[in-house]
């Protein structure tokens, strides 16, 4: 007599892997993109008074020449709802962080490194773009998805899988805000001097945009990861190309409190 | 970029060796249940607590067979993804049916080995010896055992 072997199913087990991944991916998506209009809206609906007052604390050492930089700049953009606040912070990279609430960081050695008043200008209006645009309260309504989505998930591998493909997502959907935050600040710097020369100085300083903003993103959680800067530079010289921003003009000096912590 | 890599390497790489390996190992497993189900298949196994009447029983002993299976890391991410939406664990099945299978097979061999001629009174026992759920680690594996009353007939003159 022949054994039945009718305990075990006939369907082949790359079958049922193909159908379960397809089948969950799918729900998960579908969560996932109803969550994340839901945060739009959140972001869209949150008026910049209440995410002021939420995210309140402020971090890093002051500079009056810095703030008064930034107010400059910030006079350009008379429509802001936000009560800006700048701090310097002591980190051995040079970059500049937008949080929520309103809050610019700028790091010490961005400070050391900066030539030019133009230069700094242009970083502190990038990091306006993102103000304007609410990216870090959207960044944090992101992450805190994200961070759900992987909760949700839970086993160890699917955990890591997912914070792979996760963490690419969010890399390519920022590089969005980041060139949006460019053009913002170029259009600023350009307000302000009346001429765009030195403005991506910054950003040809820097070798590989990609693993500054790496080490960058695990101190600040929610800190956008930057395109190429390259790629960068080039947006912005066809940006000051297409609107008749002059290019050339003559740089202005740092002030002088602003040399170094 | 190398951490994505990594993270997404490894995965897939012990998802890949869990396939291969897994599969390998049920199929050789499977033959040789076969063949050796075919070879004991005249040996009456049942679960009837008594002999039959007309059986001329000359003596009894306690037989079992145990058998102990691991599951592959293919197979167990097959029935965490099983677990978010239920139904049917499919890719545990084979699991559970060559425990069973091989430690009926065990006990028949044992049985055969003492001379006996029967089993009665047949148990089947399972027992998750390793939960994964514990601490992440561990192996999740699965042991059946069988267990029964060997017994020899005397031989009618």
């Amino acid at each position: 007599m022949e054994p039945l072997e009718n305990n075990v199913s006939l369907e082949h087990p790359l079958a049922e892997l193909a159908t379960l991944v397809l089948g969950i991916a799918l729900i998960g998506l579908g969560i996932l993109a109803a969550a994340w209009l839901a945060v739009e809206g959140a972001v869209r609906f949150l008026p910049a008074s209440v995410e002021q007052r939420v995210f309140a604390g402020a971090t890093g050492r002051r500079s009056p020449e810095l703030e008064a930089l930034l107010e400059r700049l910030a006079r350009h953009w008379p429509e802001s709802a936000y009560a800006l606040k700048l701090g310097i912070v002591p980190l051995d990279i040079a970059n500049a962080f937008a949080l929520p609430g309103g809050q610019l960081l700028v790091t010490s050695t961005l400070l050391e490194q900066a030539g030019s008043e133009n230069e700094l200008a242009f970083v502190l209006g990038h990091e306006l773009g993102h103000v304007t645009g609410r990216d870090p309260l959207r960044g944090l309504g992101r992450g805190l998805l994200v961070s759900l989505a992987l909760a949700a998930i839970g086993g160890a591998e699917g955990a890591s899988v997912a914070g792979s493909v996760a963490a690419l997502g969010e890399r390519s959907f920022s590089r969005e805000q980041e060139s949006a935050a460019d053009r913002f600040g170029l259009a600023l710097v350009a307000a302000e001097y009346g001429h765009v020369a030195g403005a991506s100085d910054f950003l040809r300083k820097l070798p590989d945009a990609d693993g500054e903003a790496s080490v960058a993103g695990r101190v600040v959680g929610w800190l956008a990861t930057h395109p190429r800067s390259a790629d960068r530079v080039a947006e912005l010289e066809a940006l000051a190309a297409q609107r008749g921003f002059p290019t050339q003009g003559a740089l202005t000096p740092l002030p002088p409190g602003l040399r170094g912590p | 970029m190398a951490d994505a890599v990594f993270q997404l390497g490894v995965p897939l790489f012990l998802l890949a060796l869990g396939y291969f390996a897994g599969s390998m190992a049920e199929q050789s497993h499977y033959k040789s249940i076969r063949v050796r189900e075919l070879r004991l298949r005249r040996m009456p196994t049942t679960n009837l607590r008594r002999p039959p009447p007309h059986w001329r029983v000359e003596s009894i002993t306690l037989v079992a067979g145990s058998a102990v299976i691991s599951v592959d890391y293919f197979k167990r991410f097959l029935a965490q993804l099983r677990g978010f939406i239920g139904g049917r664990v499919r890719s545990y099945e084979s699991l559970l049916d060559r425990a069973r299978r091989e430690a009926v097979l065990r006990m028949k061999e044992e049985a055969v080995q003492g001379g006996f001629d029967a089993v009665i009174n047949v148990r089947l026992e399972s027992t998750n010896i390793a939960s994964p759920l514990r601490n992440d680690r561990g192996t999740a594996g699965v042991e059946v055992l069988a267990f029964g009353t060997a017994l020899k007939l005397a031989r009618s003159a």
